[in-house]
């Protein structure tokens, strides 16, 4: 279990991007963070993994503050942490496997990394992962030959391979197609399920949410101002929807459903 | 006139001064009258275009008449040499003169007035000037054209300075004694059964001498019998004096030559020639004369030309890769000091990021071949001067490009590779590095490029390569010889630029 407790971000130029947030999150959630651009949703998915420190509260995770771990214990826990980026975050022209293979680093030897050599054992998984998000194809290809769709397959591959417990996806559909949207998400859907990983994820588009969510939170300013099962999103009221986004926004579609 | 009303008041102030008087004023200054109404951007450009094209235009015909003493010669003796040009330039100057005049009494006038048409006047003046000054002369260049084409087509087709057919060389001598009388001629060679032959009659004679106005006064004339030659070949005649100078014998003014007949012999008459003997030449005066055939037999001579050019152009390569090398080793630590993005840290790597942007600027404006002369007085002619000159240039330009890379780097990988739990050396072997050695290598191969292409160049002030027997043999007017080493300059920069275009594509 996640718990994150009074969590606050304040950045180097005084921007408070978290004020106090505490919810939970059950193992095998499919937890689903919403709210504006600059709500405060990608920092707080990156405190989670302290690729930003957080300036105040903590975060519990299994019984361990990740807050107060040294670097040894930071990239331990790291490497249990699965994460996957809007941008895909793919080194651009390297190899498809090269990009999946880097998702062990955190448990290959640095020696071993230093002349870019992974295991026998690793490079096998690495194809099983490819060939379970359909890209097998695709290994020995350069990252950017691939579509966006199939480029944030590869992002959730690397995740994958780092055998993780949490997936952190940052916006993973936003550079995407409603349809490939859809499709990834449920690719997500699927490993959450089947590997009962738990996924936390931040989304723009409601009819998402609706359809993937276990859990909802929203931000606001850094704030969080709501909580929520999947089946209360499901019967939100457009005076919540309005509470989380604001007073002029408006309901838009992601297009329709793939299956 | 509703119209141009409304737009004078719109222009409060200024709008008060009536058009006659801007335009009078304009007449006195050129430009005054449309500052004085407001326009002061129009009016400084028109001013100051007129004062340089006013200034310039003294200039050229102080260029042209600078033997003369005032005023009105200097002008009379610059339209005499160039009368167009005066001309053209006075009927421009005053026309625009007036034009600006016209242009400050109507602009406020005349509503959606084309404020664009004096400027191309102005413009058009300009150039009159620059074709003068650029001494451009399409007439000189048309009727002079005849005359590159000789060198022109050697240089396009220089292959007969590259190859020569193989010879077989076949002579005969025979002794001439001159002056006769003193001491006994030497005695008759005789016809030979199997070997090439030539009898000379008689055997002694006198040489042509000179008067004292320089009048050739003829010698003896030989009769020259000759046998066992290649058969309906031509050969030629020549003479061997005392000393041992060998020279081809003219008679009027043309070599002399013969063609065998069918048999391979040959008889002509050949007058000595005109030699001037030192005093220190004493005793028997043994003169020979010499015929030679020269035939071409299966097989090809490289020349020296041909060989100079191949082991220069080797040596050309050679240079630029060195250089190349030299400049990436120099150029990666610099490169990240020279790194936005690395040096924005503290104001001490602030200023070493300035100091070193500001150092390579100014190397890299310096061009090479600037560069090889200061390396020639350094380390002497020769390719290590170019070498040098060209690695200064590489390590100026390639870090700028790399910084540039460094500075480009995504951070979204490393964010990522970070993220699975890798440690710091992990991150910058698969984050960082495999997003540098792409550019890196793509500069590198670029520059090589530039370098190969920089080095035929830089032979001509002495830096080594091609471009040093290239230049070499210009001076000496030998075209072929230089058309081979642009032959060669061409094939290697073709070859290259694809190669290195092909390698770039396939990593970029």
């Amino acid at each position: 279990m996640l718990s994150i407790k009074n969590l606050g971000k304040v950045y180097d130029d005084g921007t408070r991007a978290l004020r106090d947030v505490s919810f939970d999150v059950e193992d095998g959630e499919f937890l689903i963070i919403i709210g504006l651009s600059g709500s405060g949703k990608s920092t707080l998915l990156r405190c989670i993994n302290r690729l930003v420190e957080p300036t105040e509260g903590h975060i519990i995770w299994n019984g361990t503050d990740i807050t107060t771990a040294d670097s040894k214990g930071l990239r331990e826990t790291r490497r249990k942490i699965g994460m996957v980026f809007q941008h895909f975050n793919l080194v651009k022209r390297s190899s498809v496997l090269k990009n999946v293979l880097a998702g062990r680093l955190g448990y290959t030897a640095p020696a071993l990394s230093l002349i870019n050599k992974f295991s026998d054992r690793d490079v096998k998984r690495a194809y099983e992962v490819l060939e379970r998000a359909g890209i097998l194809n695709q290994a020995h290809k350069r990252a950017d030959e691939l579509s966006g769709g199939q480029q944030q397959r590869v992002g959730i591959s690397r995740a994958l391979m780092q055998d993780p417990e949490i997936i952190l996806a940052d916006e993973p559909v936003a550079s995407l197609d409603p349809v490939l949207a859809h499709s990834t998400l449920s690719y997500l859907e699927k490993i959450n399920q089947e590997q009962k990983i738990t996924v936390l994820c931040s989304l723009h588009y409601l009819d998402l949410v609706q359809r993937y969510a276990t859990k909802v939170i929203g931000l606001r300013d850094g704030r969080l101002v709501y909580e929520g099962s999947g089946d209360d999103i499901r019967k939100m009221t457009d005076a919540e929807f309005k509470q989380i986004y604001g007073e002029d926004a408006e309901r838009v579609h992601a297009g329709p459903e793939t299956h | 006139m509703n119209m141009a009303t409304d737009k004078r008041k719109s222009h409060n102030g200024a709008a008060k001064i009536p058009h006659g008087i801007a335009g009078i004023v304009s007449l006195i200054i050129p430009g005054l009258g449309q500052l004085i109404i407001g326009e002061v951007s129009r009016g400084f450009i028109l001013f100051s275009s007129m004062l340089s094209i006013i200034v310039m235009f003294i200039w050229r015909i102080e260029l042209l008449a600078h033997l003369q003493h005032g005023i009105i010669l200097k002008f009379t003796k610059a339209l005499s040499l160039k009368p167009v040009f005066i001309i053209s330039m006075c009927i421009g100057i005053a026309g625009l003169w007036l034009w600006t005049a016209w242009d400050a009494y109507r602009i406020k006038k005349i509503p959606g007035y084309n404020r664009l048409k004096i400027f191309i006047l102005v413009i058009t003046v300009f150039f009159l000037l620059g074709y003068q000054i650029g001494e451009i002369n399409p007439y000189k260049m048309v009727t002079k054209f005849p005359e590159t084409l000789k060198p022109l087509s050697r240089v396009l087709w220089p292959w007969k300075a590259a190859f020569t057919h193989k010879t077989d060389t076949l002579s005969a001598k025979a002794a001439i004694l001159s002056p006769c009388g003193k001491d006994t001629p030497p005695p008759k060679t005789q016809a030979l059964p199997d070997k090439p032959y030539i009898i000379a009659d008689p055997t002694c004679g006198k040489l042509s001498t000179m008067d004292k106005d320089y009048h050739l006064i003829p010698g003896t004339t030989l009769t020259i019998k000759g046998g066992n030659f290649a058969p309906n070949a031509d050969t030629e005649i020549w003479w061997v004096d005392p000393i041992g100078n060998k020279f081809r014998i003219r008679q009027n003014g043309e070599y002399i030559h013969i063609k065998t007949d069918s048999k391979g012999s040959f008889s002509m008459k050949v007058i000595m020639p005109y030699r001037l003997m030192p005093p220190s030449q004493e005793g028997k005066q043994i003169h020979h004369i010499e015929a030679i055939q020269e035939t071409q037999r299966p097989g090809i001579v490289i020349n020296d030309p041909l060989k100079l050019a191949v082991s220069r152009m080797v040596e050309t390569i050679f240079m630029g890769m060195i250089a190349t090398l030299f400049g990436i080793l120099f150029a990666i630590p610099v490169s990240f000091l020279a790194a936005r993005n690395l040096m924005s840290g503290s104001w001490i790597t602030k200023v070493i990021y300035y100091l070193t942007r500001t150092i390579i600027n100014i190397i890299r404006s310096i061009e090479p071949l600037i560069w090889a002369l200061i390396a020639v007085v350094w380390v002497g002619l020769g390719p290590f001067a170019g070498i040098i000159a060209l690695t200064f240039h590489s390590v100026a330009a390639l870090t700028k490009l790399y910084s540039e890379a460094i500075e480009s780097i995504d951070p979204g990988p490393i964010e990522a590779i970070k993220a699975t739990g890798a440690n710091h050396l992990q991150i910058i072997i698969h984050a960082v590095i495999p997003q540098m050695i792409p550019p890196f290598i793509s500069f590198s191969i670029y520059r090589w490029d530039i370098n190969v292409r920089m080095s035929t160049v830089i032979g001509l002030v002495g830096g080594g390569g091609i471009g040093f027997i290239l230049i070499q043999y210009i001076r000496l007017l030998d075209y072929r010889a230089a058309g081979v080493a642009v032959w060669f300059i061409a094939i290697t920069v073709a070859i290259l630029d694809y190669v290195s275009s092909e390698i770039r594509k396939r990593i970029i």
